[in-house]
């Protein structure tokens, strides 16, 4: 909390920064002139003066020198509607002087009062953890390995194909290339299962005016917005399979035409795609033509799992806390039987899911104990269902029987061990439902 | 000297139809606390009707402004 003394003129103006400094956290008095400014420091002193330029008895510059007989040294800041005051201020060469220019914004305000005591915290808080590319967090080797992917990239303009399980990190993998390649443009990201058949064309090609109905302006599509910078399609294998040619035809040529037009307006960006499917599954189900995924995945880069660098969860944890402390003005810390504990859990929904569990723990937490209070059970009501999933799933080298076996058991766990039911859901007779359970020793739970 | 027959220079007059438009920018920040961190509404609308009062005053600097030219 600092004290601060205003001196301004204009009543009703320092009256409303005074509400607004108060709620800033700070003291505030306030003078309308040089004398008054002069009877406040009789008595007191300030941490800093708002000072205004014009005043009715004199200069704010008479404060100055007032301030340099008596002794005192506050920090200064002069507010005027002038931007000629900044070069005055700066032949003069005080450090201790701030300029702001009328009209004033809140956030200048909160910058000059608090500004550089919170960065120097911020700085020692997070220096303790590296944000690789200025966005990942990750010491551990398969992070490692993945950095070393990215900076090799990043000099090339190939198109890499991001691949990984949903929350690991697809977005901020691409904003690292992005951050990387130092090129010249923006990153724009455009998630292709986001829109409907009828737009993605528009999206990411752009349109002409009046190239359909609602088409009242010329919109640049994402190819144009990203030129010389990054475009992240996310989820680019949920692309309809019919819009696809349009999009291996920009790949290949380099240039876009805007629908409803006939100009080629020539591309030129890396594209960064996305997708959580695996390359099995690509390759299966037929989501994304062939000669697509030659043009996207020139650089195809696997994003590990969180469960496979569990090194890096008491980083991570640390960053997520770290963030919200900021956010929030608090002090929470873990402890280590806490890192622990979510080094433990396997979680299923990656980097996403624990940052949705701190910060839930974090809203949960009471301020006074300085201590986060994690679930009795960090599990999310997805990571269960998934895991019944897995539960269920077959796999190679069990045994016909077992399997067999599996969805007997599954199939009267479900219907709550009625054996008719469970017959005709399994398409065979009661007789032979016992026969089966009989045969695995006993119809046992199931009576 | 009177203010009628000599008219007050233009920064003069410069500087105080900023004064109104400084108060308005204020108020509206307060007005932006007030909405985000669900403070009593009274506090809002005391400032809109401040920013109100002082686009008047604002506009009337500018005419005579215009006036003096």
């Amino acid at each position: 909390m600092l004290n601060i003394l205003l001196v301004d003129d204009d009543v009703e103006f320092s009256d409303v920064v005074c509400h607004i400094v108060e709620f800033l956290g700070h003291n505030i008095s306030t003078a309308t002139s040089l004398k008054e400014a002069h009877q406040w420091f009789e008595n007191n002193t300030f941490d800093h003066v708002l000072l205004d330029f014009m005043l009715p008895d004199g200069s704010g510059l008479h404060l100055l020198d007032h301030l340099k007989i008596i002794g005192q040294s506050p920090k200064i800041t002069l507010i005027s509607g002038h931007p000629s005051v900044k070069g005055i201020l700066a032949d003069m060469c005080e450090p201790n002087i701030g300029h702001l220019l009328k009209p004033l914004q809140r956030e200048d305000l909160e910058l000059v009062l608090n500004g550089p005591k919170k960065v120097a915290v911020k700085k020692a808080k997070t220096s303790g953890i590296t944000r690789h590319f200025g966005s990942l967090i990750g010491e551990s080797e398969p992070m490692q390995k993945l950095y070393n992917m990215i900076e090799r990239v990043a000099k090339t303009n190939a198109n890499v194909m991001l691949m990984g399980e949903s929350g690991a990190g697809k977005e901020v993998v691409a904003q690292a290339i992005h951050n990387a390649s130092q090129c010249e443009g923006p990153l724009v990201a455009s998630n292709c299962g986001a829109l409907s058949k009828e737009l993605i064309g528009s999206e990411l090609f752009g349109h002409e005016k009046g190239a359909f109905t609602g088409a009242i302006a010329r919109k640049e599509g994402v190819f144009e917005q990203s030129n010389d910078g990054t475009l992240f399609l996310d989820e680019v294998t949920e692309m309809p399979i019919d819009m696809q040619p349009n999009l291996l035809r920009v790949l290949e040529t380099k240039k876009v035409t805007r629908v409803g037009g006939n100009k080629e307006i020539p591309t030129n960006c890396r594209v960064i795609s996305a997708t959580n499917r695996s390359l099995e599954d690509l390759a299966q189900n037929n989501v994304i033509r062939e000669d697509i995924y030659f043009r996207l995945a020139v650089f195809p880069i696997d994003i590990p799992p969180l469960r496979d660098r569990k090194d890096d969860i008491p980083l991570l944890a640390k960053a997520f806390l770290d963030q919200l402390n900021d956010e929030n003005g608090t002090a929470f810390s873990w402890t280590a039987a806490q890192l622990k504990e979510l080094q433990s859990y396997e979680w299923p929904g990656n980097v996403r899911e624990i940052r949705h569990a701190i910060h839930r723990a974090f809203i949960m937490s009471d301020p006074k104990s300085g201590e986060v209070t994690l679930p009795d059970n960090l599990e999310s009501p997805f990571s269960r269902v998934n895991n019944q999933a897995t539960d269920n799933a077959v796999s190679a080298g069990q045994t016909i029987e077992e399997v067999e076996k599996e969805l007997i058991h599954a199939t009267l766990d479900k219907v709550q061990g009625n054996k008719t039911l469970a017959a005709q859901m399994l398409g065979i007779s009661t007789k032979t439902l016992y026969n089966r359970l009989n045969a695995y020793g006993g119809i046992g739970e199931y009576k | 000297m009177t203010q009628s027959n000599q008219p007050e220079p233009l920064n003069k007059l410069v500087h105080d139809a900023r004064a109104p438009l400084n108060r308005i920018s204020m108020n509206a920040e307060l007005i932006k606390l007030v909405l985000e961190n669900d403070m009593p509404k009274e506090k809002a609308l005391e400032a809109l009707n401040k920013i109100i009062v002082n686009c008047q005053q604002c506009s009337e600097s500018l005419q005579q402004i215009v006036d003096s030219q």
